[in-house]
């Protein structure tokens, strides 16, 4: 691992005169911006610099005469962004997913939603958007208006995307989805068939694709916080958490210390439900129903925290600018106490099932290998990673919260399979239980939240969070007014969802399940 | 056959863009603590076996063709109940550039359940208005 300095070092010495200038986003995060065509040297220097670097996201923005495309690379403790920028009229630019195969369906969504042309793409297809969406209309460009965009009310009929395509040769065609018992959301998976063995999937994704980026300029950064929530009803908090912990960055506030406390305890409650949600979803799709039930009658304690904690079961409305919205009343504390010693219990009859259990051993052991080498080529983040020996978690590279002051362990599994990856879920919960522990044992008195002012200075801001599937990463850029001018999210599933492609390719039609569940995919978070 | 579909009303539950909340509120419902189960009530997996379609989230405009689909799938009689803001109104999606709005922009609503998610009882008390309005001799696709 190289520290960023090393690299950026790397960067001004190779590429001289390319680089136009360097500046600071925040305190750590440094933003270099090179000329057009310069990119993908940047890209590889960055990833031969740093062999455990990955592209997290790309971000355009729309500049008015030109598009700038913002390359974040993860590097072992911080964010290093490379910048270029390309003509609006003619918005070409080269492919990285040569030298990074995981850009791949970075640069298909800039493509859908800013017309960016990515040369060399080995995939050039809609990703996002749906197939009957309106030639050359690209939505996040500031001259597109919302109201100009034709409506589709009174015109449904069979789309083009649902007409079956011809199977080649002996292959045949499995549609999954968009409506499947196996997906509580509605995607499609293409399986090309060889008897049993699967030789090839073509996700389509974007149902569940609603243009927050879009709406979320439109609205202010208060209404914002209760739209980002709702990109995902699962790990809401953290969407949350990351929204305003970037906000806070560009306006310079610091959070007073019980409401670090406090939202460190809902991120965790927000990962312990999430976890459960899948492992129980796990048993379902592997056959083991009665796991499923066990595991979901427990979960409902850790809801009965958060209705307790926030008022709400599901969405926690509970993170707000500058703090959270309510304290933690003193008498629910033994409760929760109480609770989480129940749950606690509970974790080790499962941890001793999700070892000795035959059932879960075929189902399991074995299926959708994803070696260490493919997880980091690939870009996989959180538990995916984790489980194939990939050591990142963002609470610990980069804390945010309380994390810098309370003390947990990071669950790594070498295996690669989706066994591990269920178990590294299944350890977390019970490090995610004491994390709470402790922070209800040493919750700082003193205020819980700090008044902001409804606008927020000129200035641009990353974010990142570590949430249930892993890292969660933002960009929020601020014109000086109440309204933002861009927000970027890529969420974990974004960065996972490639790698089903890779571990389903060779393995058999019945241990689809098993590997798709394994990844624990949320669609409503890739689509956005 | 009315007998029949009173007690054990079989549910197709379809989310065309919702945020997972309302989902896992729909999942809690089979799961101990709620378990609707008890009621006869079925989760069944086809739209051709379902009486009832039990619709999460804002309709996108690439979810709209297959909810339509779906709907026209089912055997009469059949209802639909709309589960949380965004598959009664929009919500917080409303006006949003892939959004066409709520589900009865689409299809014909019976029942609509407010709520951000709404809890689990209350999405049973939904179901159970829809059923003791059935008894009183409601048809299906109309209001």
């Amino acid at each position: 691992m190289a520290s960023a300095d090393k690299i950026l070092k790397a960067l001004s010495d190779s590429l001289g005169k390319r680089i136009i200038q360097t500046r600071t986003l925040q305190p750590g995060k440094s933003y270099i911006q090179v000329q057009t065509g310069a990119h993908k040297d940047a890209v590889r220097i960055v990833l031969q610099e740093d062999n455990e670097a990955g592209v997290s996201a790309i971000t355009g923005v729309d500049l008015g005469e030109t598009i700038e495309l913002m390359y974040h690379i993860r590097t072992c403790d911080t964010i290093i962004t490379i910048g270029a920028e390309v003509p609006k009229k003619d918005a070409k630019i080269e492919s990285i997913t040569d030298i990074f195969p995981g850009a791949n369906f970075h640069e298909r969504e800039v493509s859908d939603l800013f017309g960016v042309t990515f040369e060399g793409h080995p995939n050039p297809k809609r990703l996002i958007l749906p197939e009957d969406w309106p030639e050359n209309v690209f939505p996040l460009r500031k001259e597109v208006s919302v109201a100009n965009i034709p409506s589709k009310i009174g015109n449904f009929g069979v789309s083009k995307d649902e007409k079956h395509v011809s199977s080649e040769e002996r292959l045949v065609n499995i549609v999954l989805g968009p409506q499947h018992p196996a997906l509580i959301e509605p995607e499609k998976f293409s399986l090309r068939v060889d008897g049993e063995i699967v030789r090839g999937v073509e996700p389509r994704i974007g149902y569940v694709h609603r243009g927050i980026e879009k709406a979320a300029e439109s609205r202010t950064y208060l209404q914002d916080i209760y739209l980002v929530e709702r990109i995902c009803g699962i790990c809401n908090a953290c969407h949350a958490a990351c929204f305003c912990q970037t906000v806070e960055a560009i306006m310079g506030v610091s959070v007073p210390p019980r409401a670090r406390y406090l939202r460190t305890i809902i991120l965790e409650l927000n990962r312990i439900h999430s976890h459960m949600l899948l492992l129980g979803h796990a048993g379902l799709e592997i056959g083991y129903e009665t796991l499923f039930h066990y595991m979901w009658r427990d979960r409902e304690l850790i809801m009965d925290i958060m209705e307790a904690l926030t008022g709400n079961r599901v969405i926690a409305s509970f993170i707000t600018i500058g703090g959270v919205r309510r304290d933690l009343k003193e008498e629910d504390v033994p409760k929760i106490k109480a609770e989480l010693t129940k749950l606690k219990e509970r974790l080790s009859f499962y941890k001793n099932l999700f070892e000795s259990d035959s059932t879960l051993k075929i189902r399991t052991r074995n299926v959708g290998v994803l070696s260490k080498q493919d997880a980091l080529k690939l870009g996989v983040v959180g538990p995916v990673a984790r489980g194939s020996g990939v050591n990142m978690d963002v609470r610990r590279d980069e804390p945010y919260a309380a994390y810098n002051e309370i003390p947990f362990n990071v669950i790594t599994y070498d295996e690669g399979d989706s066994w591990a990856r269920l178990m590294v879920r299944l350890d977390e919960v019970g490090e995610s239980v004491n994390i709470i522990q402790y922070a209800l044992d040493h919750l700082p008195t003193g205020p819980y939240r700090v008044r902001v002012p409804r606008t927020v200075p000129t200035g641009e801001a990353i974010g990142r969070v570590e949430a249930p599937r892993g890292e969660l990463f933002y960009y929020v850029k601020s014109n000086g007014t109440a309204y933002p001018e861009r927000v970027k999210v890529r969420t974990p599933t974004f960065a996972n969802i490639l790698s089903f492609v890779h571990i389903a390719e060779g393995g058999n039609v019945a241990d689809v399940p098993a590997s798709f569940v394994s990844l624990d995919p949320c669609f409503s978070c890739t689509d956005r | 056959m009315k007998w029949a579909r009173l007690k054990s009303p079989w549910v197709l539950h379809f989310n065309s863009g919702a945020c997972n909340a309302c989902d896992i509120e729909v999942v809690a419902l089979l799961t101990p603590r709620y378990d609707v189960e008890r009621f006869g009530i079925l989760l069944e997996p086809s739209p051709r076996h379902a009486d009832i379609l039990l619709t999460t989230g804002v309709v996108t405009r690439q979810c709209a063709d297959r909810l339509k689909r779906i709907y026209e799938q089912m055997p009469e009689p059949k209802f639909v109940i709309a589960i949380g803001a965004c598959a009664c109104s929009g919500g917080v999606f409303e006006g949003n550039y892939n959004v066409i709005g709520g589900v009865d922009k689409v299809i014909p609503v019976d029942v609509y359940i407010p709520g951000c998610p709404p809890k689990p009882e209350a999405i049973i008390d939904g179901v159970v208005k829809l059923l003791k309005s059935i008894e009183g001799g409601k048809q299906s696709g109309k209001r």
